[in-house]
């Protein structure tokens, strides 16, 4: 399996006595998120993290395909290759990326929580978020690359208007692709071709290789048989 | 009728056994994993079948959080409870895997969980939409053993057959509480061998492609 779908979702919960954790757990609590601070989702040392920054091997190719995060807290999700922001304000300068408003996750969730609502209707039933946003092009992750996915709120976690050991939950999500081995190989040889890279070009590119191969073999049995045919 | 669309749907509350809150955090199979309705044996292709599932999908969560304790309260049609992580539903998640490796990793290589109900939900509602497509999708060649699992981690966004919060006794969960959802097109017979020779060719494996073939073989006879 040399293309496959990949998927993480990151959220501020982790167990009471660690601020993040490797693996999920039944005993997760909210941790709180400071107001305008980019949290590395995969080793930012709150909730849920992995081993090691996201990098690519240099037999693998990524493509990212999706990014969202949840709409409350003004929050937003920036994708950063090795050291470069990918989104960016019209005078080239840093911004925080991708608003959870218009690439909400998930989708439908509901802009505002109040956690004094008294019943669940009032907790979070003020309206569902749809996409406003689409990640085309996708962005490419090549080999030997580091990636990171960092979510800001734009409000902490534990509002004024909420009891002093209130937190909100948040949650972030990025969909992408792997391509591992010879599938990244073809990946790079689209890249330098100008040709998006998708499951269906990547199967596009092998296709013609295989017609290729066909090609020259019949075209060097046809010489042999005149060569043959002229003795 | 050699190409067949299939679907299997797992609910927890169903069969002989329910998961109860003991099981929260551990990996279940929805087809020989013990809890809610299953099958006779692990779900394999023989040399004559060819599986490719294309979606799949699990009961959704709603993030929230905590504030003064609230419990018992029903948001979208979730149950919220502060007494657990303050998300509403089951914080439940579905990985695929194929003979001994599972599909879906984190970007350091390790496995996952695998998809969570908030991108792949289901059922799918106005509240809850899906984030998340199986593509390319995944395919189970002749003789491999598939299974798909699911992993829930907070039993107070479940209720159980009495109604109450599942986290409080060990009691079995109700049903439409905790499902999974999966869809795979099932190849048989000489549509698998053809199948088979569409992933030689690199060419995606679907009832069009297959056809497609057979009208190519067909035109060149």
């Amino acid at each position: 399996m040399s293309m496959r779908s990949q998927v993480y979702e990151w959220s501020n919960l982790a167990p009471a006595s660690q601020d993040f954790t490797l693996r999920r757990t039944t005993a997760d609590v909210p941790k709180a998120l400071t107001a305008n601070r980019e949290y590395d989702l995969f080793i930012g040392g709150i909730g849920l993290n992995i081993t090691k920054p996201a990098e690519t091997t240099a037999t693998q190719f990524i493509v990212i395909e999706d990014i969202a995060c949840s709409p409350t807290l003004n929050g937003a999700v920036q994708i950063r290759i090795n050291t470069t922001d990918y989104f960016q304000n019209p005078d080239v300068t840093d911004m925080v990326g991708i608003p959870g408003l218009a690439s909400p996750y998930p989708r439908g969730a509901p802009s505002t929580v109040n956690l004094n609502g008294a019943t669940g209707a009032a907790l979070a039933d003020t309206d569902n978020i749809l996409k406003s946003f689409d990640l085309y092009p996708d962005v490419y992750v090549l080999p030997g690359q580091t990636f990171q996915i960092l979510y800001t709120p734009l409000e902490s976690t534990n509002a004024q208007s909420f009891a002093a050991t209130s937190t909100e939950v948040v949650s972030a999500f990025i969909k992408y692709t792997l391509y591992d081995g010879p599938d990244a190989l073809i990946a790079n040889k689209l890249l330098e071709l100008g040709v998006t890279i998708n499951p269906n070009n990547v199967d596009w590119y092998k296709r013609s290789l295989i017609e290729q191969q066909q090609r020259s073999a019949a075209a060097s049995a046809a010489a042999m048989a005149a060569t043959n045919g002229g003795v | 009728m050699s190409m067949r669309s299939q679907v299997y749907e797992w609910d927890a509350g169903r069969g002989t056994t329910q998961v109860q809150r003991g099981q929260a955090g551990q990996r279940i199979s929805i087809f020989i994993g013990g809890f809610g309705n299953n099958i006779t044996k692990p779900a394999e292709t023989t040399a004559t079948e060819f599986v490719v599932i294309e979606d799949i999908a699990v009961t959704p969560t709603l993030a929230i959080g905590l504030n003064t304790g609230q419990t018992a309260l029903t948001v979208r049609g979730l149950q919220y409870d502060e007494a657990g992580s303050g998300v509403a539903g089951p914080r439940a998640y579905t990985q695929v895997r194929i003979n001994t490796t599972d599909y879906f990793l984190n970007p350091d290589n390790v496995p996952n969980d695998g998809i969570p109900g908030t991108a792949s939900p289901y059922p799918r509602s106005i509240n809850f939409q899906p984030s998340f497509n199986l593509y390319p999708d995944v395919y189970v060649l002749p003789g491999q053993v598939w299974d798909v699992i699911v992993t829930y981690y907070d039993a107070t966004g479940l209720l159980d057959s009495a109604g109450a919060v599942l986290s409080v006794a060990d009691t079995n969960i109700a049903i439409n509480q905790l499902q999974c959802f999966v869809k795979y097109t099932l190849y048989d017979g000489p549509d698998a061998l053809i199948a088979n020779k569409l992933l030689e060719m690199g060419i995606s494996i679907n009832p069009g492609n297959v056809d497609w073939y057979k009208r190519s073989l067909l035109a060149s006879q």
